[in-house]
């Protein structure tokens, strides 16, 4: 009987069903879905920031592009024809 | 909408209204509205942080600020395919570079019994895909893609399964990329350009803005005009051409309850027509798919592609067979799946010939099809249609020939008087060279009669006057002209067409009318025979003499003078007849049959409407050089094409051989072949004209 309890994969078997019980309980507990969801907001809100700020830094490049341009006396060609978004 | 100021000169100016206040959906909606003030030259949005960048006609800073103060996001509702060409460009980047970062930054991160699984599950998609084509009973490149992976798989060879992957996802991305970059590109070109419609109302018809119609509303559509929207009669009858839709040239009666569509036109009577589908999403897409999908428009060389592409396929699979039998070599027999023609064949060629068709359409010349480019490579002789054509259709009145007790100054007033009624080409010349003369006049004539083709009767003075054609004036209506009488037009008239004047039975007067070629008419011409079109011809209904002289001007030799419409239409018939490859190049309603008859036919920008529905190819610019372009063009398609294939052939039978002989690593040879197809596709995407040596 003792011998049985020193067998090594019935301690992992037994552990491994214990791990999906409480694993399932962590999984389907209304806080770590809160948990979750906030973190993925988070993470959303984040990458959007990011866009935003790229998209920022992107059109202030544009702009000194384009005053550089204007002093060097070469005409913007998007004033001239249209720009199709 | 709220937003802040963050760049300010005259001329420019860039809004930022923050992140989120529109998404990418509305980018469109807000692009248009920021264009519909006039003072707007163009504009750019991104929904990124709420960028909205104005150029505006200096001056007008407050108009565009207000402009863009009106615009509530709320309201806006996403516009259908309102991205455009720049939309699918910064799509297709970011595709291209998360396609690329995924595979190795996951090859790089992940530890190699995960990446292995998941080329795994990627490889069994392939497989899936090729086991269910084959449970179609067909056997095609899908079928080679996934032996392919399934064969790198069995042998444990995750990293070459990958890359195959890797190359196949990459090529079908350029390929979409192509496809749909064209297909705006003819959205754009083929796009309904209507801007007002008349509203049928309880009173009154008004005219108002397209963008105000609404689904429901009852529209008047008359003679000559393009049906803007799909919908259903209400009232009236008139003879509706579908050529743009159905490819049939004959003309549609149309009544109470039939049903007419966007791009349409009316060619004879006027319709109420009740708005079932604005034309954003009408059949002007299903065009556009048509030109895409249909066999008959592809070019015949893009369809033997594809079957040959197909038909390569089985003898890949005995290849592989072979090998295993012989050299009993796994690795060598994998080298002939790495390996075939077929792929890159049924990838370059559509790839070349949409991309020719979106370069054309860069030049201002809509094609509606790759078997029309084909054509115009192939073709060997050109039938112009003179006025409208060659000429640019805006007649002169050049001099005026009076008889018996009439002055010219008499004849050019009566004449003028009658014809102002009417607002054709010939009776415009008139009315503008009696006012150029200061000659005034008043209405003495009773009610004016308009005899279609032929000319204008009305009394006066209680006298028949009758103004027209010689056929018309001499043969209908029984007016004696002499030969003095003749002598004398034919000298004074030259290269003129002549309209007669007949009063009380008596000739009155002649009045000479020429029509000059367009300016780089003679150039065009020169430049077409220079490409290598052997016979250039002229079909007017004008004078012999007036054909000659024009003829001479241009440099062509071969023309047909008072020609019919129905004639023009039974020359090219008999031109193909005698085994020439013809296109028709043609302006007006009358036209059109000639046109549906040519091999493939050429529409003027300025052309009737009619006439640019049946034509295979429009010009939206009123250049005649742009033919010359396009021959240029197709030729240097057909050109690009077969160098494509002699290329696939050659490489890839380098790659088979190498693989046999077991100079290269099925790795090796997947490896080259996937990139040789990607540069075939990448090259196949530029373009065959240097813009720059064009503008020289």
């Amino acid at each position: 009987m003792l011998s049985c309890l020193k067998n090594e994969k019935l301690w992992c078997a037994i552990g491994g069903a214990a791990a999906v019980i409480v694993g399932k309980k962590i999984v389907k507990s209304k806080k770590t879905r809160q948990l979750a969801v906030t973190g993925l907001a988070k993470g959303m809100k984040l990458q959007s920031d990011a866009k935003e700020l790229l998209q920022n830094m992107k059109d202030e490049a544009a702009d000194i592009c384009c005053d550089a341009k204007a002093e060097a006396g070469i005409a913007d060609e998007a004033a001239e024809t249209e720009v199709c978004e | 909408m709220k937003f802040k100021i963050v760049y300010d000169k005259p001329g420019r100016i860039r809004f930022r209204c923050g992140g989120g206040v529109f998404d990418k959906t509305l980018e469109s909606a807000v692009h248009k509205l920021a264009l519909t003030n006039s003072c707007v030259i163009s504009a750019e949005v991104h929904c990124e942080n709420g960028g909205i960048l104005v150029y505006y006609k200096k001056g007008h800073r407050e108009e565009v600020i207000k402009t863009v103060s009106q615009i509530n996001p709320k309201e806006l509702a996403p516009i259908e395919n309102g991205g455009g060409v720049r939309k699918i460009d910064t799509d297709f980047k970011s595709d291209i570079c998360r396609l690329i970062v995924k595979r190795f930054v996951s090859k790089a991160i992940l530890p190699v019994s995960i990446g292995n699984l998941i080329v795994i599950a990627k490889g069994l998609k392939y497989i899936c895909r090729a086991v269910n084509t084959l449970g179609e009973g067909r056997l095609n490149v899908d079928v080679l893609d996934g032996a392919s992976v399934a064969a790198c798989l069995a042998q444990k060879n995750y990293t070459t399964a990958g890359t195959i992957m890797f190359m196949l996802s990459v090529s079908a991305l350029l390929e979409d990329y192509t496809k749909a970059k064209t297909k705006a590109a003819l959205t754009d070109s083929l796009a309904v350009k209507t801007d007002k419609v008349w509203l049928v109302t309880d009173k009154t018809d008004v005219l108002i803005p397209m963008k105000d119609l609404k689904s429901g509303d009852i529209i008047r559509i008359r003679t000559g005009s393009v049906i803007p929207v799909d919908g259903e009669v209400t009232e009236g009858e008139a003879y509706v051409n579908e050529a743009s839709m159905t490819g049939e040239p004959l003309n549609v009666m149309k009544s109470q309850g039939a049903t007419v569509f966007a791009g349409t036109v009316v060619e004879e009577g006027s319709i109420a027509v009740r708005v079932r589908e604005l034309s954003g999403n009408t059949k002007i897409q299903k065009i556009i798919e048509l030109i895409d999908n249909s066999e008959n428009l592809k070019a015949s060389v893009q369809s033997r592609a594809e079957n040959l592409a197909d038909s390569i396929v089985p003898f890949s699979f005995l290849g592989f067979g072979l090998t295993l039998l012989l050299t009993r070599n796994v690795t060598k027999a994998v080298s002939i799946l790495m390996v075939d023609y077929s792929c890159a064949i049924k990838l370059s060629t559509p790839i070349s010939v949409i991309s020719a068709i979106r370069e054309a359409a860069d030049h201002d010349i809509t094609v509606k099809g790759g078997k029309y480019l084909e054509e115009f490579a192939l073709a060997d002789s050109v039938v112009f249609d003179k006025t409208g054509t060659l000429t640019n259709a805006e007649p002169v009145l050049e001099r005026v020939i009076s008889f018996g007790d009439y002055t010219e100054d008499e004849t050019l007033k009566i004449a003028a008087c009658l014809e102002e009624h009417f607002p054709h080409s010939v009776a415009r010349a008139i009315v503008k060279g009696a006012s150029d003369k200061g000659i005034d006049h008043i209405e003495e004539h009773a009610e004016v009669q308009y005899i279609v083709a032929h000319g204008i009767a009305t009394e006066l003075h209680n006298e028949r006057a009758v103004v027209g054609s010689r056929h018309f004036v001499s043969e209908d209506e029984g007016v004696t002209i002499t030969e003095e009488q003749q002598t004398e037009i034919d000298e004074k008239s030259g290269a003129c067409s002549v309209v007669y004047l007949a009063i009380g039975g008596k000739l009155a007067g002649a009045l000479c009318i020429s029509d000059p070629p367009r300016a780089e008419a003679k150039e065009a011409v020169a430049r077409l025979k220079k490409a290598g079109i052997k016979n250039i011809i002229m079909l007017t209904g004008d004078s012999l003499k007036a054909a000659e002289i024009t003829a001479e001007k241009l440099g062509i030799t071969e023309y047909r003078a008072q020609v019919l419409p129905e004639d023009k239409h039974s020359y090219v018939e008999k031109l193909k007849a005698d085994g020439r490859r013809v296109i028709m190049v043609g302006d007006g309603i009358n036209d059109a049959p000639a046109l549906a008859a040519a091999n493939v036919s050429v529409a003027m920008s300025d052309a009737s409407d009619v006439a640019r529905e049946t034509a295979d190819i429009t010009l939206r610019s009123s250049n005649l050089s742009e033919l010359a372009v396009l021959r240029t063009l197709s030729e240097r398609l057909m050109e690009r094409i077969n160098r494509n294939y002699r290329f696939i052939v050659g490489f890839n039978s380098a790659l088979l051989i190498s693989g046999l002989a077991g100079i290269i690593t099925p790795s090796m040879s997947a490896f080259l072949h996937n990139a040789s197809t990607m540069a075939i596709c990448a090259k196949s995407m530029t373009t065959l004209i240097d813009k720059s040596k064009k503008e020289k």
